[in-house]
Formats: structure tokens, C-alpha cells, sequence
């Protein structure tokens, strides 16, 4: 008989090395205490180009009020953060982590040379971390690549897998909901449905053989029996720790933090929140904008509240990123168009709370944009480097100064 | 020594299911029992000779076919879905499986993606380009996607022009179409990238304007000429390299995604593809009756399009293919939107938690007759016809399984079958509601075991 060790030398002759790190290559180790140790990074992309400049406010810029006379949000209402800058009050869940639990950041005047204001080039470039020509592979992709670990793309439905998991030596599941990650059977009743599912579990255990493809599915079969046990008991019994958005995307950061909680592995999860492609009747203290950042910011509080209580705070870093930012003058129709340079917001309870960079200067625009002073690509580095323990350089293809995101 | 010995049925190595069935889902999507059986009388040299030929020509499928991409039906702007269903639908009723088997090769050799292209009209011509010569000269299909629009879009030949060349097509061409890494300089990309520019699109044809084309002298592999895209294929093909990085391919894909031919046998093939004129019916025809293919039992994991389809054509049914493509993307094979430029990379990483887990949930949605989304048109309990439950078992292993499960498996199921007689149905089910949806359950157990997931 083959011992575990064995099985892996010779797994690695067949080619296995590098795939069989699905999501249950972990799952089998989730015990281990170690594993259940490892740092989660969750990514949310913010689709259609959220509008930075009524994110993080530069409170005493005379030009901010004259540049958004319809849809500026007065000072006296601003969240607090410094004496340059204040968030939207709709972010106020998201500022309350950074004043009252030192955990969160925000950098500024994020962006990339040349920024392109196509949302599919532009989204592309963030998801690949390039500006090369033609993207094909992403950077969680490649991170994956170069680090297999487990990861879930948290879709709406019919939600394509995002670019920024492209070239990952296995493909990252997308998961709508638990509901989905259940064997299903055709059954007269309960005690029909069990005995079929014994059955399966049965032919999978198979007979300790030469490692082999039909091991291989074995060994994965079993896995995805124990993991939709774990699942379907963790959807039943989940009571969050704070209160999530009535939304899908609340929804979809809850279903993150059930998968986080029932230690089955997973280490990097994509969520997506859209409709920030606000062109037209945006609002200022309220309405559209206004409600996603709500959304946004009470999402991600109720998200790190919640893994806090369950003991994953220090595990977890969120960062959430936009194709573009917005132009700095809003238009005539209430709205603003395509920009550049914008904030990105983490939350995390690892994190050096505060605020990186400087607000873009609104006396010195390009083309009426906001220009950025730090390269996204900087950020990625420091979340590659300090927080997976992954070398940026080869990954993004050149070296990015990194930026003191860690405590 | 030949590498690639006929094989022929002895006494240690009889015709039998097993290799029927392997040599079905190699060369196609499965069989159904009867051909298995046509095969078992037939065989192998008369069988592969037919499998290679394809069936005869079925007028209803073929106009089926063309109705459902005619310019009305697909519009440039029709969503990839519509598109896969489609190719679907061909490979589980054409009679010639294995040419569609071909295209979903050369399909993920030449992998181009409708998120970029973005247009199912030049998607189509690129499958029918690929169709047309996927069982005939790899020169000539290697030309054809040189120029073909959908791939033009896709690594950008269109934006290529004089003064500023594109090297996206030159390099994917060399490191990924024909040659491979390791063949080639940086030096012989970006010359040679010289040559394809001034290749447009018009009226979705490709089009040559000499005033965008740079007609400088190139030096490619230590040879200089004022190449065009043509000249430079040509010099491609002419590589050494070229005829074993394709036959590598075909052997990865018709016999093990373990095991690898050894360099001798590859050498071999590659010089029989070099002087076939990189013939590719003689190649896999070569493959195809070798001791060498039939002795990769169970060396491939499906790819989910293999695992659905042959579930289908195996059962006679006949299911939506526009559900079935949309189930499809769950198991991670999107037809006409391959992950990138190189494919998928199949093998075990096919198979994960979710995609083991949907493919099992698929097997059922298709095979239990009450998914509103596949309805009742690919019932087993049809193809078992009130056989008795131990002929029924036997008769799904044989389908599926050629009978080749452990011992073990079959006593459990057995015994399912035996307890689920007593089982607790509802009052208001009739008995033949009992008796068939204890074969549906039978059914989609078997299509759950682990030799299923494998080919």
C-alpha cells in the first residue's frame, strides 16, 4: 500500500503537483490548524467607475464646491477623517472601522500612466495588473499560479468569471450560493436520498491503488462529499455577528465570511459590487451614489465585524478597487464621465490603519482628471508581498515600490 | 522498432467492450449499445476505417444545422451561448463525431475567445474554417487562421500596421501554433511580425492593402526575404519542430494526459506527419489503431463537453443543447471562450470540488426527467424498457462503463437496488413511477461513479 508520501512523489511525476490544489486539496487539511491560520484576501471590484472624488472629499478645496455645484456633498456633513479629507457620509460604516477599530486604510490617487477610460480596456488593465497590449492572464491568476491555493469567485448570476483569475493552473469556481454547492438526488424521500449518497461515498473510497487519474477522482470525490456536509451544516446554522445590507452584495461578503468561518481553506475570494457608472443624475447626499456607497461601506463593516467576533479579523484583508475614477467637474446632467485617479479602500485587521498619499490636487488636473500619485500596481505588490508572502516583481513583471500597508 | 504497432486481437488482448468503448469516447462522445455491439462484430481495423470516414450524410441534421446559425438565427451580436449550443447540438447528432472531435482539438490549439472578438458571425467562420480542415492538411488550415477574422480580432493582425507592427500574432503563432517555446528567437518575432501587417477586415473577409504592409526585407530563421503573412507560415511549417509540437499535441489529447510518448515514438510520428504533408487523418488514424492507444486505458479525465455529451448520445436523448451549454459554463468548458490563447488546460484540472459536484448534479438534471430545463427527452428508463433490475444494471454499466467497475461498486449497487424496492414512496405514485424512478436514481448513481469521470 502506498503511504501519503509516497502517493505525492509519484502525484508530482504525474503532473498532479501543480492541480490538484482545487479547493479541496486544503480542504482535506482543514483541521490542521496551521491551514486554518492562513491569510484571506478578499477582493472587491466596484464595476463601472465609482466616482473617488465623492468617496474621500477634500473638505477645504475651494475648487471641489465650484467643480460640484449640483452633487458636492457640503463639508459640515462629511465623516471625519483628517483635517484635509473626509469620506461620504453613506461610507461612515467603512470610516468607523478605520477611526474606531484601526482597521482600515485608504490610499489616494490611485491609478496608472496613460489611464484609458474604456471600461473594458481600463478594467482589464486592473484585473491583469499590466498595461500591456493584450491581457490574457490575471493577477490573482497568476498568483495563484505561482502559490495554488483555493479561491472563490462569489458571482451573480450569470456573472462571468473575472479576467483577474485568468491563468490559474486551476480554474476558480464561481459560487451564486451554498444552496448550489449541495449534491442533489432524485429521491422518494429522506432515507432513499441518504442511502444514495452512502453509496457514492463508498465507490469513491475505492481501494488503496497506484496513484492514478481514477485516485486522483476518488480522492476528489471524497473531498466534495465532506465539503457539501460542511457547507450544507454552516448555511443551516450561519447567524452573523453584525448586521449585513440587505443586498446581494451583502449576501455574497455573508456567503465569503460563512466559507472563511467553516475553515474549509479558501484564501482568496472576488466579490463585485456594480453600477458606478454614474453618467447621469448621481446625486450628492443621497440618491444613486450615494446608496452603492452605503452598500459598499456597510458591507465590508458588517463583514469585518462579524469574522472579527468569530476570531478571523487578523486573517482578513479586503481591497476594493474601480476601473477609473470619475471627471473631477460634474456634467450637465447631474452626473460625472469617465476620470481617472481615485482612492481604494482596505479593511483589515493586519492593516496599518490610516491614510496613504496625498488627495490628488484639484488645481492640477489632466485633460479635467485627477492625476495619480501612486500606481495600483504599488498596491498589489505590497498585498502580494506583505500579506500572501508572494515575489510582485516576476508576477507584475517589473519591480513596484511597495507602500506600507501591514502593520 | 515501430513505435506506433497496429494493434491486433490475441488471446491476452481481445477485442472486446472495453476497448470499444475506449476507442468511442476517444475518437468521439461514447456510443450508443448498439454500435458498441456493430463494433464488437465489426473489428478494429473496419471500425476505426468507419469512425475516420464518418457516417453517411444526414440531410435533417445538416439543415437543422445550417437553420440554427443562418444570418437571421445568429447575428453577429448574438450572445457565445447560442454559438455553443450550436456545436452542441453537432456533436451529439452528427454522424461524423469524430471530425467534431478534431475541431474541439484545433479549437483549443488555435484558442480564440468571443469575449474579445466579440462577433459570432467571425466565431462561425472560424469553427467552419476549422472544420473544413481538421481532418485534412495542417498546412493549409495553419494559413487559413493566419487570415481568418475571428482570429485576426483576437491577437490583433487588424491593429498591426507599417511603422508600427503588432507581435501578437507573430509570437502566439510561433510559441503556440506551431513551434512551440525553445524554436525560435525574440529577434524572429518581432521580424517576422513585419510581415503581418496590412491585414484587414472588410465585409468580414480579410483584405491586403500593400500601403499598410511593410515590405522591407525580414530575417526569419537565418533567412531573409520581403515575407508576407503567407511566406512566413510557410517558414513556420518548415521548422524541425513544427510537425512534433502538433503530433505532441494530438497524442496528449487522443491517448494519456499522464503519460507522454516517449521522444522516439514522437519522432516517429512527426516524421510520418512531415511526409503525409502534415496530413492529419494519417496521423490519427496512426494513433488511432495503435497497441500504444488502446493500452491508455482510462488515462484522460473528460472534459466536461465529453462528460455531457456522451451521457446523451449514449441514452439516444435529445436534450435542448441551449440548457445544456449554459450548465456547461458551471463545469468550467465555455465553448468559443476558452480561458486564453493556450487553451484549457484539461487534465485533472477539470476536476474540482464545485466542477466534480455540478457534473454529478448535471448527470441528474439531464437523466431524471423532471429539470424544467431538460424535460423528459433523454429518459433512461425509456433505453431500459421495463428490463428486469439486474438486467437494467448490467445493461447502464455496459452503456457507460463497458461493465468495468470494482467488484465492490457493482454489490452496492445491487443492494441499493434491493432496498429501494421497499422504499417509502409517495401514496400517489404508480408503480411504473416506482419501478422508473428507481432506474432514473440507478442511472445517475452509475453516471456518479468514479470511472465515469474518466476516458
Amino acid at each position: 500500500m502506498a503511504t501519503r508520501r509516497e502517493f505525492l512523489k509519484a502525484s508530482t511525476l504525474l503532473g498532479f503537483g501543480a492541480t490538484v490544489p482545487t479547493f479541496l486539496g486544503r480542504a482535506a487539511r482543514a483541521v490542521d490548524t496551521k491551514a486554518s491560520q492562513d491569510k484571506i484576501l478578499v477582493v472587491v471590484q466596484l464595476t463601472g467607475g465609482n466616482d473617488g472624488l465623492n468617496t474621500v472629499i477634500p473638505k477645504a478645496s475651494p475648487l471641489y464646491k465650484k467643480y460640484r455645484p449640483g452633487i458636492g456633498i457640503p463639508s459640515d456633513k462629511l465623516f471625519r477623517i483628517n483635517g484635509e479629507i473626509g469620506l461620504h457620509p453613506s461610507l461612515a460604516g467603512f470610516g468607523r472601522l478605520l477611526n474606531d477599530h484601526a482597521a482600515a486604510v485608504i490610499v489616494q490617487g490611485v491609478g496608472y500612466p496613460n489611464p484609458d477610460q474604456s471600461h473594458f480596456r481600463s478594467m482589464d488593465i486592473w484585473q491583469a495588473g499590466s498595461t500591456a497590449k493584450t491581457l490574457n492572464e490575471g493577477w490573482l491568476g497568476k498568483a495563484l499560479k505561482s502559490k495554488p491555493m483555493p479561491a472563490f469567485h462569489l458571482a451573480a448570476d450569470n456573472e462571468a468569471a473575472p479576467l483577474a483569475f485568468a491563468g490559474a493552473s486551476a480554474r476558480v469556481p464561481s459560487l451564486t450560493s451554498l444552496e448550489d454547492f449541495q449534491l442533489k438526488f432524485v429521491a422518494a424521500n429522506k432515507g432513499d436520498k441518504a442511502q444514495q449518497k452512502k453509496l457514492l461515498e463508498d465507490v469513491s473510497k475505492g481501494q488503496p491503488s497506484e496513484p492514478s487519474l481514477l485516485d486522483f477522482v476518488r480522492r476528489t470525490a471524497t473531498d466534495t462529499y465532506a465539503t457539501t456536509d460542511k457547507l450544507a451544516a454552516i448555511g443551516k446554522n450561519y447567524e452573523p455577528k453584525a448586521p449585513y445590507p440587505v443586498s446581494t452584495f451583502g449576501n455574497r461578503l455573508k456567503l465569503a465570511a460563512q466559507l472563511i468561518d467553516a475553515g474549509i481553506g479558501a484564501r482568496i475570494f472576488y466579490v463585485t459590487l456594480d453600477g458606478f457608472d454614474t453618467h447621469s443624475a448621481q446625486g450628492g447626499l443621497a440618491g444613486t451614489h450615494a446608496n452603492l456607497l452605503t452598500n459598499l461601506g456597510d458591507g465590508l463593516s458588517a463583514f469585518y465585524r462579524d469574522l472579527k467576533d468569530r476570531g478571523h479579523g487578523d486573517r482578513v484583508a479586503v481591497m476594493t478597487f474601480s476601473e477609473f475614477g470619475r471627471r473631477a467637474k460634474e456634467n450637465g446632467s447631474g452626473g460625472t464621465d469617465h476620470g481617472s485617479g481615485a482612492p481604494m479602500l482596505l479593511v483589515g485587521g493586519k492593516l496599518k490603519a490610516g491614510v496613504i498619499g496625498e488627495h490628488p490636487d484639484l488645481e492640477k488636473l489632466s485633460d479635467g482628471n485627477l492625476v495619480h500619485a501612486i500606481d495600483f500596481r504599488q498596491v498589489y505588490a505590497s498585498v502580494l508581498e506583505q500579506w500572501l508572502g508572494i515575489d510582485s516583481s516576476k508576477l507584475l513583471g517589473e519591480k513596484f515600490k511597495t507602500l506600507k500597508l501591514f502593520a | 522498432m515501430n513505435h506506433w504497432q497496429p494493434y491486433t486481437p490475441s488471446a491476452a488482448e481481445p477485442w472486446d467492450l472495453k476497448k470499444v468503448g475506449h476507442l468511442y469516447r476517444r475518437a468521439g462522445f461514447g456510443a450508443t449499445h448498439a454500435a458498441m455491439q456493430k463494433a464488437l462484430a465489426d473489428g478494429p481495423a473496419k471500425t476505426i476505417d468507419a469512425l475516420l470516414a464518418g457516417g453517411t450524410v444526414d440531410d435533417e441534421f445538416e439543415t437543422t444545422s445550417a437553420f440554427m446559425v443562418s444570418e437571421r438565427s445568429l447575428p453577429a451580436g448574438a450572445p457565445t451561448r447560442q454559438l455553443a449550443a450550436w456545436w452542441l447540438y453537432r456533436m451529439m447528432h452528427s454522424p461524423h463525431p469524430l471530425r467534431e472531435k478534431l475541431a474541439l482539438f484545433w479549437h483549443n490549439h488555435f484558442a480564440t475567445s468571443n469575449v474579445k472578438v466579440a462577433n459570432a458571425r467571425y466565431m462561425l467562420g472560424q469553427y467552419r474554417t476549422i472544420h473544413t480542415h481538421a481532418l485534412a492538411s495542417f498546412a493549409d488550415l495553419l494559413q487559413a487562421m493566419t487570415v481568418d477574422p475571428a482570429m485576426m480580432v483576437w491577437l490583433d493582425t487588424v491593429e498591426s500596421k507599417k511603422g508600427m507592427p503588432n507581435e501578437n500574432y507573430a509570437r502566439e503563432l510561433m510559441e503556440l501554433f506551431s513551434l512551440g517555446i525553445g524554436h525560435y528567437t525574440e529577434a524572429d518575432i518581432r521580424e517576422a511580425a513585419k510581415a503581418f501587417t496590412g491585414y484587414g477586415i472588410q465585409k468580414g473577409k480579410c483584405v491586403f492593402t500593400a500601403r499598410n504592409h511593410d515590405g522591407s526585407l525580414k530575417r526569419v530563421f537565418g533567412t531573409r526575404s520581403a515575407y508576407k503573412a503567407e511566406g512566413i507560415v510557410g517558414l513556420c511549417l518548415k521548422q524541425e519542430a513544427c510537425a512534433k509540437f502538433i503530433v505532441g499535441k494530438l497524442c496528449t489529447f487522443f491517448i494519456s494526459d499522464t503519460t507522454p510518448p516517449d521522444a522516439a515514438a514522437i519522432d516517429a510520428l512527426a516524421a510520418e506527419y512531415r511526409r503525409s504533408g502534415y496530413d492529419t487523418a494519417t496521423i490519427v488514424s496512426t494513433i488511432l489503431r495503435s497497441e500504444r492507444f488502446f493500452k491508455s486505458y482510462r488515462q484522460k479525465v473528460k472534459s466536461p463537453v465529453e462528460f455531457a455529451v456522451g451521457i446523451v448520445r449514449a441514452l439516444e436523448g435529445n436534450v435542448g443543447p441551449l440548457p445544456l451549454a449554459e450548465a456547461l459554463e458551471g463545469l468550467g468548458q465555455v465553448l468559443f471562450e476558452p480561458p486564453s490563447v493556450k487553451g484549457w488546460d484539461g487534465g485533472t484540472a477539470w476536476l474540482n470540488a464545485q466542477s466534480l459536484l455540478f457534473r454529478q448534479n448535471l448527470a441528474l438534471a439531464i437523466t431524471s426527467t423532471d429539470d424544467s430545463r431538460f424535460g423528459r427527452r433523454c429518459d433512461p428508463a425509456a433505453v431500459l424498457d421495463k428490463r428486469s433490475d439486474g438486467e437494467a444494471l448490467d445493461h447502464l454499466l455496459v452503456l457507460f462503463l463497458q461493465g468495468d467497475v470494482p467488484a465492490a461498486s457493482r454489490v452496492k449497487l445491487t443492494s441499493y437496488l434491493k432496498t429501494s424496492k421497499s422504499l417509502n414512496a409517495p401514496p400517489f405514485w404508480s408503480a411504473d413511477d416506482v419501478q422508473n424512478h428507481r432506474l432514473r436514481s440507478l442511472t445517475h448513481l452509475v453516471l456518479s461513479l468514479p470511472e465515469y469521470q474518466l476516458s
